[in-house]
């Protein structure tokens, strides 16, 4: 072929795979309220950045090229807010944008090696119900379309980010399973099977929403770390976390300079903790007084609320916070909230962001249903993510810090580098109620009079858990009055960033963690 | 015209009920306080509007998700 006729013919080509599945099938994504697979990147990226790979791709089962414009999967590199990402979107307009061989085995498979060897983002746009028919009928069939492997032999060397865009069964879930962050449009599923699957196979009668819908990823699986109204709001939502992430584990998240002074005064925070110690408060109102304009980006926002993690900035760099939440089960944490907490500090660690921690638990969640769910376990595995976490550790202890808990939230010889109480701190094996019943339960009863007795015993207990004796021995750092919590922060955290400037930079001894813990 | 329902977001006890229906209320006014894990939680008004429907009363248990207020505007 000579240039000129190779050339229209390149033209050509392109031409006819930038209409993705046709104008009738577009209709139909729009008609859904769904963009294109190519508008979603649009949107996604810094405009005029997309530069992609495989546009020339198709199906390669005999008949089938026409049919399959970019093999139903567009991918490549390009920009969010200047850092290289690679970005792989499924084409809903061809073929439901299941997977074929080609368009998601051979070329992700090729971005996601430069991505990781080049330290890239890779942020996958998932709308697809899984493996395409034919391609993965017979025996030669299901043996080409095996799972590729080799994408989970080096976890996360860069941020992995999932999106969930539209009714997501097999692949798009598997990546969301194993991505570092994920995002779900409301209105969309995510699930191993769909119900059209179940109803034949099972005879199980159940609508998308109820099998894999935002609220039982929100609150019972844990599944998904954010919801999306809508499909910019989950660009906006994927370039915020990424933000807040370096481009790879062997950097520093990028330092977003701030006018917000790293020694301001939070005075704010002495009218927000209530005086009495038994009336709860919204710790993110605490959290939102500490940090850089007010501003953090919660992860898993509903999945047991009774903790609290998200990212946010300390004089312009990134940390992770991980926060009691009195507002909800008066901040005992469940299975879920040591789930949640386990998985952060693997995120915040295999990707350089110091933790802080904020106390004010009555202890772990007890009980038969708890006890159900792994309790002793699910501890457990928080604590030995913690112990092999090697990012700088702040503690504070803002108010009630009982039992094992206080170990887990990086108390004293917990991993803590820093580890500090505001005076309200209240730090004892069991509440002063609980515990005075167990402790002297049947001497206050034998006393004259047992009301008084049990009065003034409360009152030596709350006496002994005042942080003063443990700052005595020096089990903590410090007590510190709130208003200076900013500044204590800033400063601890530029002592911890260290001469080098790389004190951040962990081990990664949780690299190779599970990411459904 | 608006609906917000006001759920019970954990088993507890109605400790007080400080509104009564057809009260005017502000966004983030309490609405009751829920006692729980010896804890006292203020729940608050989601939204500006009136009362239309309170199905607690104080010293009642409640479950998780159970109706508790629902406001107009």
């Amino acid at each position: 072929m000579n240039m000129k006729s190779g050339l229209e013919e390149l033209r050509k080509r392109r031409e006819k795979a930038l209409q993705m599945g046709g104008k009738a099938k577009v209709e139909k994504q729009h008609k859904l309220g769904h963009l294109t697979a190519r508008e979603r990147i649009d949107k996604l990226l810094d405009p005029g950045t997309f530069s992609e790979v495989g546009i020339l791709n198709q199906s390669d089962i005999p008949g089938m090229e026409d049919r399959t414009p970019a093999d139903g999967n567009i991918a490549g590199f390009g920009k969010i807010n200047g850092r290289t990402v690679v970005v792989c979107a499924a084409d809903h307009t061809v073929l439901a944008g299941a997977e074929g061989r080609v368009g998601t085995f051979a070329k992700e498979a090729r971005t996601t090696k430069i991505a990781v060897e080049k330290g890239y983002p890779i942020i996958t746009l998932g709308d697809a119900g899984g493996a395409r028919i034919p391609d993965i009928m017979g025996s030669d069939g299901l043996s080409s379309m095996t799972f590729p492997i080799e994408g989970l032999k080096y976890p996360r060397k860069i941020p992995y980010v999932a999106t969930i865009m539209g009714e997501c069964f097999g692949g798009p879930s598997w990546m969301a399973a194993k991505a570092d962050f994920v995002v779900m449009v409301k209105g969309t599923c995510m699930a191993v099977s769909g119900p059209r699957v179940l109803e034949l196979a099972m005879g199980e009668k159940i609508t998308p929403e109820e099998l894999g819908g935002w609220k039982l990823h929100a609150e019972v699986t844990g599944q998904v770390d954010a919801f999306a109204e809508d499909e910019e709001h989950c660009f906006r939502i994927v370039r915020e976390f990424l933000s807040y992430m370096p481009s790879n584990c062997d950097e520093e998240p990028p330092y977003v300079p701030t006018e917000d002074t790293p020694n301001r005064k939070v005075d704010e925070v002495m009218d927000i903790l209530p005086d009495a110690p038994n009336r709860a408060y919204d710790m993110y109102k605490i959290i939102s007084a500490i940090v850089d304009d007010g501003k953090y980006f919660t992860i898993k926002p509903y999945y047991d609320q009774s903790l609290i993690t998200c990212l946010a900035r300390m004089n312009g760099r990134t940390v992770g916070i991980i926060a009691n939440q009195p507002l909800f089960f008066a901040g005992a944490g469940g299975p879920g909230a040591c789930e949640k907490a386990a998985s952060f500090i693997v995120l915040c660690d295999s990707f350089n962001i110091p933790l802080i921690f904020l106390h004010d638990t009555p202890g772990f969640f007890v009980g038969l249903e708890a006890e159900k769910r792994k309790m002793p376990g699910r501890i457990m595995v928080w604590m030995e993510a913690l112990a092999l976490s090697t990012v700088p550790k702040i503690s504070i202890v803002i108010r009630k810090s009982y039992g094992m808990a206080y170990s887990n939230m990086a108390g004293t010889n917990c991993g803590s580098d820093f580890l500090v109480a505001w005076p309200t701190a209240d730090i004892s094996f069991m509440s002063p109620q609980t515990g005075i019943n167990v402790v002297y339960g049947p001497m206050v009863q034998a006393a004259k009079d047992p009301q008084a007795e049990r009065e003034r015993l409360i009152k030596e207990w709350e006496y002994q858990n005042a942080p003063w004796k443990a700052a005595a021995r020096h089990f903590i750092d410090d007590v510190i009055e709130p208003r200076d919590t900013r500044e204590f922060i800033n400063k601890s955290l530029d002592i911890l960033r260290g001469s080098s400037g790389r004190g951040f930079i962990s081990k990664k001894y949780l690299q190779a963690w599970p990411t459904v813990l | 015209m608006a609906q917000e329902i006001v759920e019970s977001p954990m088993p507890g006890i109605i400790k007080s009920v400080c509104v009564a229906v057809g009260d005017q209320v502000n966004e983030n006014d309490t609405l009751c306080i829920l006692e729980a894990m010896k804890m006292e939680t203020p729940l608050v008004a989601p939204m500006t509007g009136k009362i239309s429907e309170i199905n607690v009363s104080e010293g009642q248990s409640v479950k998780g998700g159970e109706k508790l207020f629902v406001i107009e505007s």
